[in-house]
């Protein structure tokens, strides 16, 4: 592996984002908010407890695939960035570089603390994530499921940016890989784990 | 209207090398797209759970104001509420003005809206207001600035940029 992904998580964390005078953040095509994790955490714990069994699947599918598509258009903009090319492209030799790169700007922006652990081309790709705000629904004791939907939304959506071609700005291609979460700290394991491979599933979008 | 000395947010941020988390004014925040928050909001609609959306903005920042007042030692109405127009801006979440504030009512305008502009350039206009995020963040920072505990205050929209006006007005009364 060629990236260092101490120097790009070191430098990417100190770019400073913060609202133009119009109030918005404006960048890597789209339009970014820095907004407190108990928001989303609260909204996700919340809807997701409330719900009746027989719908939860569909409100977590959903829950990920706004971190899917987020994670597709957003890491596009990320990988063709200015910043990017400054910090990260000088690194890269392969597709599988830009992968490594994207989980160490995923860490960087601090959606979670992420690395490869394991990864087939275009087949499987094994994620760990040892400190995520997702976790943080579970303070004490363990969760009864797992709560990484973004990381499980971002790790598939960054394969098919890797894997599926040219960009689609449709998002046609944002579900062609799926992710599984296996392990969670929110479920008293040391770490949390994450398997992206191939869709199959169901979409209900 | 009282007169105040207009105070400029101040602004920290701070990542935390070992945990890899961002703070913003000790608030732990996270950078998100306009697709994973109008996403979370269309999720909001289809689940019936646009008030359960407006409640997590309205706790998750009351928390911030309540707090910010405090260090800041904000107790002038108008400064609090400047405030959190700032604040509004600076997270990215687009403009907030004052129309006026009262114990029992208040009205705020907003020009440019993250939540609102960015559902636009993803699905262009809808038939309703969506800005549940925006009253949440309206409600909190009434409760906040008028010494109120959190829920004192709801709020809707009474115009939407979403729908095709030119701003969208946040109109509150106390409950």
């Amino acid at each position: 592996m060629a990236i260092d992904r101490k120097k790009v998580i070191d430098d990417m964390s100190k770019i400073e984002v913060l609202g133009a005078a119009n109030g918005l953040i404006e960048g890597f095509n789209v339009f970014v908010t820095q907004l407190p994790t108990a928001f989303w955490n609260s909204f996700a714990e919340r809807l997701t407890a409330r719900s009746q069994p027989d719908i939860l699947p569909e409100i977590e599918y959903m829950l990920t695939n706004a971190a899917q598509e987020c994670g597709y258009h957003t890491g596009y903009g990320i990988i063709t960035s200015e910043e990017w090319k400054a910090i990260v492209q000088p690194m890269v030799t392969c597709v599988e570089d830009v992968l490594h790169g994207a989980f160490a700007v995923f860490t960087a922006w601090g959606w979670a603390q992420t690395e490869i652990v394991e990864l087939i081309p275009n087949e499987r790709m094994v994620i760990r994530a040892y400190n995520y705000y997702e976790a943080d629904g579970a303070r004490i004791g363990k969760s009864y499921k797992m709560n990484a939907y973004m990381i499980r939304g971002v790790s598939a959506a960054f394969m098919a940016l890797a894997y599926s071609g040219d960009y689609a700005i449709d998002g046609s291609k944002s579900r062609d890989f799926e992710c599984e979460q296996i392990k969670g700290i929110e479920c008293g394991d040391d770490y949390a784990e994450f398997i992206v491979r191939p869709a199959k599933g169901e979409n209900y979008v | 209207m009282a007169e105040f000395t207009k105070n400029t947010l101040q602004i920290t941020l701070r990542f935390d090398q070992q945990q890899k988390r961002h703070y913003l004014n000790g608030v732990q925040t996270v950078y998100h797209c306009h697709h994973y928050a109008t996403l979370y909001t269309q999720l909001a609609i289809d689940a019936g759970e646009t008030n359960l959306m407006a409640e997590c903005a309205e706790d998750s920042f009351y928390a911030v104001f309540v707090a910010h007042f405090k260090q800041a030692n904000l107790q002038d109405l108008a400064a609090r509420i400047d405030m959190g127009c700032q604040y509004y801006a600076a997270i990215g979440l687009g403009t907030l003005a004052l129309g006026f504030v009262g114990d029992n009512a208040a009205q705020l305008y907003s020009s440019h809206s993250h939540l609102e502009q960015g559902w636009i350039k993803k699905w262009g206009q809808y038939d309703r207001p969506v800005n549940f995020m925006g009253c949440g963040y309206v409600s909190a920072l009434l409760a906040a600035a008028l010494d109120q505990p959190v829920r004192s205050f709801n709020t809707f929209e009474v115009a939407s940029i979403v729908v095709g006006d030119a701003q969208t007005i946040f109109k509150s009364f106390k409950k």
